[in-house]
């Protein structure tokens, strides 16, 4: 019996010991320059770049249930303007842009998904705010589309502003901007509103469709999509306006992990080449050519190709110079996705922020040198 | 060196030793690993100093507590618990309620009322709560739309924003606190009286009798409690006044309800579900407490000339309560638990505030422990609750 306690004793006190040395440990790391060092220690470990060059597949948390943007279709695939970006940056990087593995992820589980590795990227109609930057350790690399909220009602409730709605009740997204934005445009306005707070799309349809709420707000592309394909027998797409009024400022576009600046810089890149592509005239269906046959030392320093006799210019992203090539491939330049998936829902982009900079709009890349 | 390797093989030897030796070793492990986990978690901000912070965002349900977005987001996550605690009592009494009616039925000599109760258990039990609830904000929602609201007078309006019957408001001119106050003296006092005069009548063994009148403990406090709440309501000046529904048209053509008590289409599907979903493992609770009496004592009841009914309450379910309430406490953490499933039909309980709060903020694991710490003292307070019950029951039965 005392032996047993004898040991059980020891067992006890070597477990203190072993924890009150490592508690030492933590302290001493605990100054802040070390716990820098550490975190930045910690990724260069496992670039993000690296493990998708290993695993050879893009795991990129996506929206599944938003026409134009990503949705899951009835034939099993996904397609979008966000899952373009997908494609693009797999094809990128790995040269394939079949090689991407779809999370679909709900608006208040995206950025843990994104934290916790799960996924790799994260272009999931996500809005680009300071405290988002800040809190949420993440990156925001670039907007591909520039959205603000707006407020969607019945044609019929004769509703022109939002002054218009004082009392309403309004069906919003859980966990995003849109809810905050909604209470500070109602409270400066000094109007009562009852916010109804969903954590998914389809309930929220399901009771704007019973006009349980007089109005549904969220970003304005995310609405277009949505009155798109207002189901006929609510009244389909005649039944609805969108207020003219925007309520915020909406950047949207990818996100990758904090600290993670190879990753980051590939896809910031692939995003900016995409929009360089459009102004420079290259194609999803001319690019082979031009590759080929380059009109300018810009055109071949974007798609990776010698110009004359000279060298190839390697931006040393850690990825094939060619990346921005193989994305154009994938999907074409921006114009070319914007076309294909944007305009179908009556998102006109000439006067709007995405148009092009030499047109007046905000799109813009840096220059490739 | 060779003697303390001759003592290290010795010592090997023995099956204690080397289990020991094992057991240390995973200690060890274990040690090491707690280590880790909080020392990361060391480096994450665990204080929830930013609950001081104006929330920022609406609540469409408040209760009791009056919450705007200017308040911090404690105002907030409160509002939340006290929806939660909303539902889950409300949920809790009327499942009680139900299962006890349908594990009776479910006995019952009469084919259709078992048959009922039968086909009640076992459609609803196989059915996963998530669709329940979602099925019946789908039913809610086909009630009227505004636009189209039932008005039965002015006392009760029905729409799919909600169902609004008459109920009691304060009094702006007076003060109402001091009158719910006094009513929860005066409440104190009835039970005591009549738990008092009941009590003396079964020491003394004969009615109690004032001028050849008998009189009995629960009426004698019913009397009290509704003669003294009444005269303090006309004294106080009548501190509540009727709240009756109303249904109109703003200026801007925005159909608009308002007063009474709102009973909402989020809050009923959440009721409705939890209830009828708990009400079938209560059912088969109670038929199974029934069942594991002896037939004796039915049988007694009956020679005894005991009708059906009152063999029930007065002999059958007394005792069947003994084994009815553990596995019922068990119920009751469950219906709490799952209350915070109805975050998917935006009937804005403890979880779904927490987790916008989560998400304005971006700290995830101090809210998280925030919430774990809440319904773990929820569930506390149930058991705690239940087991004194419990006791009580087991005392009196044994």
């Amino acid at each position: 019996m005392k032996s047993k306690l004898f040991f059980l004793l020891l067992a006890v006190m070597s477990l203190t010991l072993v924890l009150a040395c490592s508690s030492e440990e933590v302290e001493e790391v605990a100054t802040e320059v070390e716990v820098a060092k550490e975190s930045k220690d910690d990724h260069e470990d496992h670039s993000t770049l690296e493990e998708v060059l290993e695993r050879g597949s893009l795991k990129c948390g996506v929206n599944d249930n938003l026409t134009g943007f990503g949705v899951l279709t009835s034939a099993g695939s996904f397609e979008g303007f966000d899952i373009d970006y997908c494609k693009a940056v797999a094809a990128a990087i790995l040269g394939d842009a079949s090689k991407v593995e779809y999370v679909p992820l709900t608006a208040s589980a995206r950025f843990e998904a994104l934290g916790s590795e799960e996924i790799d990227l994260l272009i999931r109609n996500t809005t680009w705010t300071a405290s988002r930057d800040r809190d949420l350790g993440n990156d925001f690399t670039a907007t591909t589309f520039y959205d603000g909220q707006g407020m969607m009602v019945y044609a019929d409730s004769g509703y022109k502003t939002i002054e218009d709605m004082a009392g309403a009740t309004i069906c919003v997204l859980q966990g995003t901007t849109t809810e905050l934005n909604l209470d500070d445009r109602f409270k400066s306005a000094g109007l009562d509103y009852t916010p109804l707070t969903f954590e998914t799309n389809d309930p929220l349809q399901a009771a704007f469709e019973e006009k349980r709420c007089d109005g549904w707000t969220t970003d304005k592309s995310g609405l277009a999509s949505k009155r798109a394909e207002f189901p006929a027998a609510a009244g389909g797409p005649e039944a609805l306006v969108v207020l003219a009024e925007t309520l915020s400022k909406e950047p949207l576009g990818p996100l990758t992990r904090d600290n993670d600046s190879e990753f980051y810089d590939v896809v910031q890149w692939v995003v900016f080449g995409l929009i360089q592509a459009e102004e420079s005239g290259i194609t999803s269906s001319n690019v082979a050519a031009m590759a080929a046959d380059p009109k300018d030392p810009g055109m071949a320093r974007l798609l990776g190709v010698p110009y004359g006799d000279g060298k190839v210019a390697d931006f040393s992203f850690g990825v094939d110079p060619t990346f921005i090539q193989h994305a154009i491939k994938a999907v074409g330049n921006y114009g070319e996705i914007y076309e294909k998936h944007l305009t179908p829902l009556g998102l006109t982009r000439e006067g709007s922020l995405n148009a092009m900079w030499t047109n007046g709009g905000l799109i813009y890349a840096p220059p490739f040198r | 060196m060779d003697i303390f390797i001759d003592k290290l093989s010795k010592l090997s030897r023995s099956q204690r030793n080397r289990n020991l030796f094992y057991q240390l070793l995973f200690l060890i492990l274990v040690g090491f690993f707690a280590n880790y986990l909080i020392s990361k978690a060391m480096q994450l901000e665990l204080t929830l100093s930013h609950f001081e912070s104006r929330s920022g965002f609406g609540i469409s349900h408040t209760f009791l507590k009056d919450y705007t977005s200017n308040d911090s987001r404690w105002s907030a996550y409160f509002t939340g618990v006290i929806n939660t605690i909303r539902v889950s009592l409300v949920a809790i009494i009327l499942a009680t309620l139900l299962g006890t009616i349908m594990g009776v039925a479910r006995l019952s000599k009469n084919v259709l009322f078992s048959t009922i109760a039968y086909l009640y258990v076992e459609l609803v039990r196989n059915t996963p709560l998530l669709i329940q609830i979602i099925f019946w904000q789908i039913i809610f929602l086909k009630l009227p739309r505004i636009t189209e609201a039932l008005t039965f007078g002015s006392t009760v309006v029905v729409s799919n924003r909600g169902i609004l019957l008459p109920y009691a408001k304060p009094n702006e001119d007076v003060n109402s606190n001091i009158f719910v106050i006094v009513l929860l003296f005066i409440t104190i006092i009835s039970f005591a009286l009549s738990y008092y005069l009941n009590k003396k009548e079964d020491i003394d063994g004969k009615k109690l009798k004032i001028q050849n009148y008998n009189i009995n403990g629960s009426l004698a406090g019913t009397f009290v409690f509704l003669i003294l709440s009444v005269s303090t309501y006309f004294i106080l000046q009548r501190p509540f006044v009727l709240d009756l529904p109303s249904l109109y048209q703003n200026s801007k053509g925005t159909y608009l309800q308002s007063g009474g008590f709102e009973f909402t289409p989020e809050f009923g599907a959440i009721l409705f579900a939890l209830v009828i979903y708990t009400g079938t493992f209560i059912t088969e609770i109670v038929r199974g407490s029934i069942q594991s009496l002896s037939k004796g004592q039915t049988e007694a009841a009956q020679s005894l000339g005991l009708s059906n009914y009152q063999s029930m309450t007065l002999i059958i379910l007394p005792q069947a309560l003994r084994s009815i309430i553990p596995p019922l406490t068990n119920q009751f953490l469950n219906l709490t638990k799952n209350s915070s499933l109805s975050v998917v039909i935006a009937y804005p309980e403890l979880f779904m505030v927490s987790r916008t709060i989560m998400n304005n903020s971006g700290r995830a694991l101090p809210v998280f422990f925030l919430i774990l710490f809440t319904y773990l003292s929820l569930s506390l307070i149930i058991s705690l609750f239940m087991n004194f019950i419990n006791r009580r029951v087991t005392r009196i039965g044994a």
